[in-house]
């Protein structure tokens, strides 16, 4: 149904730099599926969205829908959309008619219904999503719950073939979150074809019939939730479906900053609550990085904890290392297993990783 | 409780000023002498005070309206009024409870005005004057008109005038009977018949056009008009710039004080608010000034916001415009209309821009008026636009409306809901800025009630009316730009 090829999308600041927010996207959408879109803040999920029904257009690659090139020149983008509906974080209902005239307005407008007809296909679908008592009120007196519901009835009047759904959760109160999903878990199941950027990990999980992990500007990962969110290949995909926060500390130079690494490890431990981690973390590092800078590899280290499990581990990562310099000796190796629960030392495609477990 | 000390408070002003009025002392004079140590009253810059200004004895007051001047005397703030000896005439005296307390010694000549190329005209005009004092006809002219007999014959002479002919265009200061004065829409007075008898003698039609004394100066500099008349007096400098005719006659100023024993207007309130409005509104018609110049300034202000709010909308999408140089032009032109005093903006356009054009005053004043309210409609426009978030556009194209259907549908019957009492206060700051179009010599409703007072010399009643009438017109002003507004409602 959207077939999108190398599509990208730049902004030119006003500075004259150029931010890439889109980088290389490459993927299939067929009718029926339900794709959740997930990844960190600012790795282009919702202009991805927004590329497919051109309200940001892309600035380079093409995106085919139902075989049709919609980047071509005179491609009216207004058929598009008919057939393409949106529903926003914001809602966007209209603030000068009434819920039933916001559900009415378009298929009166542009699909050219009359009035009557297009009044009971309105109400069928407000009683669909629950919201049929609170037809002639304003949206100004809805609940963000209500609104964001009136809005997919106002999108599902226009019987359009594919929703996007622009993170329709985020802007909830969470005691309405899941009254707005449910209404969307129905239409899945109805065999709607829709696109959700959403971080609902388990709506996510449950609902989608495949996932796309994006970072950085691409499709990192795409597969179904099962792969994504229990067997990752990459580990940027696990690192955000794992929740995992990392501090990451170079010391391939000379002038490395060791006072500040102190100051950083206890910020990030304060951070995410882990503060009884701090001093084990300190007192490692002090034993052992001469121990691994004697070595004369480039030296990494990488402090992470996940959100989900619970799980610190500590990573010195040696570039270019063949061997565990720590087998050589026998002292800082003790004081690392007296301090940590688990010890795991592997080779890796950069280098050599001693992974300790706090 | 507050109201009541409000009424306290107003009580004791009304008995100190009647009090003021009373303790006004009674004087007896002969000459300009017996002034010293007196409050004298004048108009400024009407030659008179050029003598007094130079003695140090006498404390003197200038205001700008004749009217103000009396009613500095009548009011006690002044203890004598330095006035012309022709114009408060005896029954304007008498309304009012003055007397003329001595007359001046200086004489002042006077004579109609010309630009300094038209001495061919000037030649004509002293041979006229020169025939009618030798066959009397300027002694009869003269008695007629400066010895009151005007007053108790109430059909004013009249010398008959060309119908056809290049016309012969005259400024007329504003109603100074008996030199000059208007009774509806004709001219009367001394100076006007005599402006008529050049007129026929030139075998050219005549044209009369109102002015107050600096605007017709202009206006005859400027060459639009031909003659200026009204009681100019020849001043050396006032030879430099323009020329003189012969003098046809030389006034006297005259000193009034307060009539203590004559019958003035006293009596109940409404008694004299009655008087007092028979004298600004029955008397010779003159509620007519008040009705053309409601129309006047209802003219100019409707067409003004029509023309105003359409260049408006041109200026407000420039603004908006992706083009850098359009964006700047609107951002300069709204720099400059926010940086022009609007009575500049309206005497530029009148006496430089469209000076040769003989364009109607009236239609100056809409251009001028629509240009300025065109930059304040853009910004109404564009305050209004930028009020609806950007979000409803948005919702609007991803429901497939076009871009033009979004806008007409969706951004524009909000942005119209929040716009609208932002248009009607610029609105109605329009209709009270078309106040001052008195200085193109328009005859609006403002100088209406100038017009009124400068012939009955009373303060308060027309300005009191001229005020009444724009708070009611502002309302009705608002009423119509609410009603005038498409209806919101799209479905």
């Amino acid at each position: 149904m959207i077939t999108v090829n190398h599509l990208s999308k730049k902004y030119i600041n006003p500075d004259g730099s150029v931010l890439t927010v889109l980088k290389d996207i490459n993927c299939t959408i067929e009718k029926g599926e339900v794709i959740s879109i997930i990844g960190p803040s600012g790795t282009g999920k919702s202009t991805l969205l927004r590329a497919l029904n051109l309200l940001d257009p892309p600035t380079g690659g093409e995106i085919l829908f139902q075989g049709e090139n919609i980047l071509a020149k005179g491609y009216p983008v207004h058929k598009l959309r008919q057939k393409m509906g949106m529903v926003f974080q914001s809602f966007n209902l209209f603030d000068h008619m009434t819920v039933l005239e916001n559900v009415m307005f378009s298929p009166v407008k542009i699909l050219g219904k009359s009035k009557e007809e297009a009044r009971e296909a309105a109400m069928t679908l407000l009683r669909k999503v629950g919201v049929a008592d609170k037809a002639d009120v304003y949206p100004s007196s809805l609940s963000g719950g209500q609104k964001q519901r009136v809005a997919i009835a106002r999108c599902l009047a226009m019987n359009p073939e594919v929703i996007l759904f622009d993170e329709p959760t985020s802007a909830l109160d969470p005691t309405m979150v899941g009254e707005v999903l449910s209404v969307m878990r129905q239409l899945a199941k109805e065999g709607m074809t829709m696109l959700i950027v959403t971080h609902e990990m388990k709506f996510a999980r449950d609902v989608s019939t495949r996932v796309f992990f994006m970072y950085d500007g691409y499709i990192h990962e795409d597969g179904t939730p099962e792969q994504i969110f229990c067997h990752p290949k990459h580990s940027a995909t696990k690192a955000f479906s794992q929740r995992i926060r990392m501090e990451v500390f170079e010391v391939d130079q000379d002038d490395f900053d060791f006072l500040g690494m102190d100051t950083r490890i206890n910020q990030f431990c304060i951070k995410y609550n882990i503060a009884d981690k701090k001093d084990k973390t300190q007192q490692l590092c002090q034993a052992l990085m001469p121990v691994f800078l004697e070595t004369g590899h480039p030296l990494t280290i990488r402090l992470t904890y996940s959100e989900l499990s619970g799980e610190t581990s500590l990573d010195f990562m040696m570039e270019g290392a063949q061997a565990s310099p720590l087998q050589d000796n026998a002292a800082g190796f003790e004081k690392a297993k007296s301090l940590c629960e688990k010890v795991v030392e592997e080779p890796t495609a950069r280098g050599y990783r001693v992974r300790l477990l706090l | 409780m507050n109201r009541i000390l409000h009424i306290l408070l107003l009580g004791a002003c009304l008995a100190l000023a009647s009090c003021a009025r009373q303790e006004s002392r009674t004087l007896t004079f002969s000459s300009e002498d017996d002034l010293a140590g007196l409050r004298v009253a004048t108009v400024a810059g009407c030659c008179y005070d050029l003598s007094l200004s130079k003695r140090n004895d006498i404390e003197l007051l200038l205001y700008s309206f004749d009217a103000d001047v009396l009613q500095a005397l009548l009011n006690g703030k002044a203890d004598v009024m330095v006035h012309d000896e022709t114009i408060l005439n005896s029954e304007l005296r008498a309304e009012h409870g003055i007397k003329i307390a001595f007359k001046g010694k200086e004489r002042f000549p006077t004579a109609l005005v010309f630009r300094k190329d038209e001495a061919a005209i000037i030649d004509t005009l002293n041979a006229i004057q020169e025939r009618m004092i030798q066959d009397g006809r300027m002694d009869s002219l003269k008695h007629y008109w400066l010895d009151e007999v005007y007053l108790q014959k109430k059909d004013y002479t009249h010398i008959p005038e060309e119908a056809s002919g290049e016309p012969l265009r005259v400024a007329c200061v504003t109603n100074m009977a008996p030199l000059s004065f208007m009774v509806g829409t004709e001219w009367y007075g001394i100076e006007v018949d005599l402006a008529r008898e050049l007129a026929r003698a030139l075998h050219r039609k005549i044209e009369f056009k109102l002015y107050d004394s600096a605007s017709g100066m202009m206006s005859l500099k400027t060459g639009m008009a031909d003659v200026m008349l009204g009681g100019i007096f020849i001043t050396p400098e006032r030879q430099e710039e323009y020329l003189f005719a012969n003098p046809y006659h030389a006034y006297g100023s005259a000193y009034y004080v307060i009539d203590h024993d004559g019958q003035a207007a006293k009596g109940s309130f409404w008694k004299s608010l009655k008087k007092s409005l028979e004298s600004n509104l029955l008397k010779e018609d003159r509620w007519k000034y008040i009705t053309n110049g409601l129309w006047e300034t209802i003219k100019i202000t409707l067409l003004s916001i029509l023309l105003g709010g359409i260049l408006g909308v041109g200026l407000c999408a420039m603004t908006r415009s992706r083009r850098k140089w359009l964006r700047v032009t609107a951002w300069f032109y709204n720099w400059l209309m926010a940086g022009i005093p609007m009575l500049v903006l309206l005497l530029i356009l009148f006496y430089v821009v469209f000076a040769k054009s003989g364009l109607d005053p009236t239609l100056v004043a809409v251009i001028a008026f629509s240009l300025n309210f065109a930059s304040g409609a853009s910004d109404v426009y564009g305050t209004s636009l930028d009020a609806i978030p950007r979000g409803q556009t948005e919702g609007g194209l991803a429901l497939g409306f076009t871009r033009l259907k979004t806008f007409c549908y969706i951004v524009l019957p909000q942005a119209l809901k929040r716009g609208i009492p932002l248009f009607q206060s610029q609105c109605v700051s329009l209709l009270k800025g078309t106040s001052i179009v008195g200085y193109i010599a328009i005859l609006d409703l403002t100088r209406a009630g100038d017009m009124i007072r400068s012939r009955t010399f009373d303060a308060f009643v027309p300005l009191l009316m001229v005020t009444v009438i724009y708070f009611v017109l502002a309302w009705l002003l608002g009423m119509l730009v609410k009603l005038a507004t498409p209806k919101t409602r799209v479905l």
